[in-house]
């Protein structure tokens, strides 16, 4: 049925229940007139009476009942709105509630349901369009890096010649860096990477990467501190965390300023650890700041252009704190301090 | 020491042939899954490289099949998928090592020379090039008579390159043998740490021992080998 064919029966039924009420009060006050045999007198009153007594009542039922009608009638653009509100990029193949009785709203919903459905295709197949673009890539980049470190081989090349070569095998690695970045970020958008969880240690893992954030800064005159590391243990994918605890850490040593410095910190809770890096430096305007884990995004041309890196390092980051539950975020005062904030599930930890 | 290469893709097959030719290598190739499946029933093989993707049968069932009939020479997988399932799956199968493309030459020379010498190598307790020496139970470092410092990466890293001394090693077999990692970090950690390691090793001391082959590793070896 219809919405309109059924407010207008729930409407009648209202009305009918107050014309019910107003025919019972008028035959009652009539009959009970004959019975006296009162004549009309004092018409003012009489009327304000019937209007107090039988008008009156019989408006509030109907604004009720309106009320009532409304908000029946509207509970399912409700339900309706709060579906359409969580549906983003992540969950385009889940569809919307229907009641299946054919009304208005049921067919509102089919109709986003199909609309979500031809987006989800979409998205599929960019996603399956830079799997496969990433995969069809890696047989040429195979043939191109193995033939060139082939020509690097030779013992009879000048360095002159051998420093150019060598300079373009550099960057067929990088472009082999990008590649294989992309083709991790596409399977995990695909869903077809499965972790290999286990229960580790993040503090050591905390402490490992802090040593190499100290070599990887002193090069660059940073100063490096660990301010604190709780006992955490984490269901995770140690590698993964290994790779995202060093990209992190190589980010805080790349976007600093000389003479700067870095803090790393691991505080937990029952519940969550949470793992900080500070660093000084330019920072990240507020524009800017959203659009840091995008793939290959980058802030400031002027000052990413000294920095190598494959682009994808913070959206891989990403990745792997949400594949593990977690959550990151950044924050960034413009020429003083950037921190970046890693919260994590926890199994068990301990406060040092 | 004879391999067989199994890859379908013929320019690859050819600079992975070339490769461990010079490495003093007899090697085979072959383009196709089901030759490749017969080829070590009438040659015997001290080491298989194998491609994943082949046509007519795949890396991984011949792989199988192979361990079915108990046939136990050492597999390098190669595969242009290179994520974790298929590591799992291709080790599984029995594998002994793997490589995803786009791949390092070095890489895949070293990973096959360790196949090739798997079982067969003496393990002395001290590392000895020239006149550096490297104590793996007491951990002491010394290069003539002055013992040297050093932190624990710094001795590992220095561990591996004595225990392939002569030998090129790729950033990505010392990344995966020091750091454990099995991904390769947009960083120049292992330059920075081969820097650092150069400086307590060589820096005061003559001849120099650790080299970088530019763009395509290191290799720590005395003079005139």
């Amino acid at each position: 049925m219809t919405i309109r064919a059924r407010m207008t029966l729930w409407y009648s039924g209202v009305l009918l229940l107050s014309t019910l009420m107003i025919g019972i009060f008028c035959f009652d006050e009539l009959s009970e007139r004959r019975e006296r045999l009162v004549k009309p007198s004092k018409g003012m009153e009489e009327i304000l009476a019937i209007v107090l007594w039988i008008g009156l009542p019989a408006i509030l039922l109907s604004i009720g009942g309106g009320w009532w009608l409304m908000r029946k009638a509207l509970a399912p653009v409700a339900t309706l709105t709060e579906a359409v509100r969580s549906v983003s990029d992540r969950n385009l193949n889940q569809q919307l509630p229907r009641t299946y009785n054919r009304d208005e709203l049921d067919q509102l919903a089919e109709v986003l349901n199909a609309m979500t459905a031809r987006l989800n295709d979409s998205f599929t197949r960019i996603q399956d369009f830079t799997l496969h673009a990433s995969h069809e890539l890696k047989t040429p980049l195979t043939v191109l890096c193995g033939e060139t470190e082939t020509e690097l081989r030779d013992e009879s090349l000048n360095p002159a010649e051998r420093e150019r070569i060598a300079s373009r095998l550099d960057e067929l690695r990088r472009m082999a860096l990008i590649v294989n970045g992309l083709t991790l970020l596409a399977k995990a958008d695909a869903g077809l990477i499965t972790l290999n969880l286990a229960p580790v240690r993040l503090d050591e893992l905390v402490q490992d990467s802090f040593g190499d954030t100290q070599i990887l800064a002193e090069a660059s005159g940073l100063s490096v501190t660990l301010q604190k590391c709780d006992r955490t243990i984490v269901k995770a994918d140690a590698h993964r965390l290994r790779q995202l605890l060093l990209n992190l850490a190589d980010n805080a040593v790349k976007y600093n300023q000389p003479g700067g410095s870095i803090q790393i910190g691991l505080a937990s809770t029952d519940r969550t650890a949470e793992l900080t890096i500070c660093n000084t430096g330019p920072g990240i305007t507020a524009n800017v700041l959203s659009r840091v884990f995008d793939r290959f995004f980058r802030g400031d041309p002027a000052h990413n252009s000294r920095v190598e890196g494959c682009g994808l390092g913070l959206s891989i980051a990403q990745w792997i704190v949400s594949a593990h539950k977690g959550s990151i975020s950044i924050e960034s005062v413009p020429d003083q301090v950037t921190t970046v904030t890693v919260r994590l599930p926890v199994l068990e930890s301990q406060r040092v | 020491m004879r391999v067989l290469v199994i890859e379908d893709e013929k320019k690859t097959a050819s600079f992975i042939r070339k490769a461990l030719q010079a490495e003093g290598y007899a090697v085979d190739v072959c383009h196709d899954g089901n030759e490749g499946l017969v080829a070590p029933t009438t040659t015997p093989y001290d080491a298989i490289v194998l491609d994943i993707m082949l046509p007519g049968r795949d890396g991984l069932s011949i792989l199988r099949r192979w361990r079915q009939i108990h046939n136990r020479i050492p597999v390098l997988l190669l595969s242009a998928r290179g994520d974790v399932i298929e590591r799992v799956e291709g080790l599984d199968a029995g594998a002994d090592d793997y490589l995803s493309k786009p791949f390092a030459l070095v890489e895949l020379v070293a990973r096959v020379r360790a196949l090739t010498r798997r079982g067969g190598d003496s393990k002395s307790t001290v590392l000895r090039v020239a006149d550096l020496c490297l104590d793996t139970i007491t951990r002491v470092v010394r290069r003539g008579e002055l013992d040297i410092e050093l932190t624990a990466r710094e001795y590992r890293l220095l561990e591996f390159l004595m225990q392939s001394a002569g030998r090129l090693c790729g950033r990505m077999m010392i990344l995966e043998k020091v750091w454990d990692y099995d991904f390769d970090p947009c960083t120049n950690l292992v330059d920075v740490y081969v820097k650092r390691l150069r400086g307590k090793i060589d820096a005061a001391f003559e001849p120099k021992l650790l080299h970088t082959v530019r763009g395509i590793g290191y290799v720590l070896r005395p003079p005139h080998a």
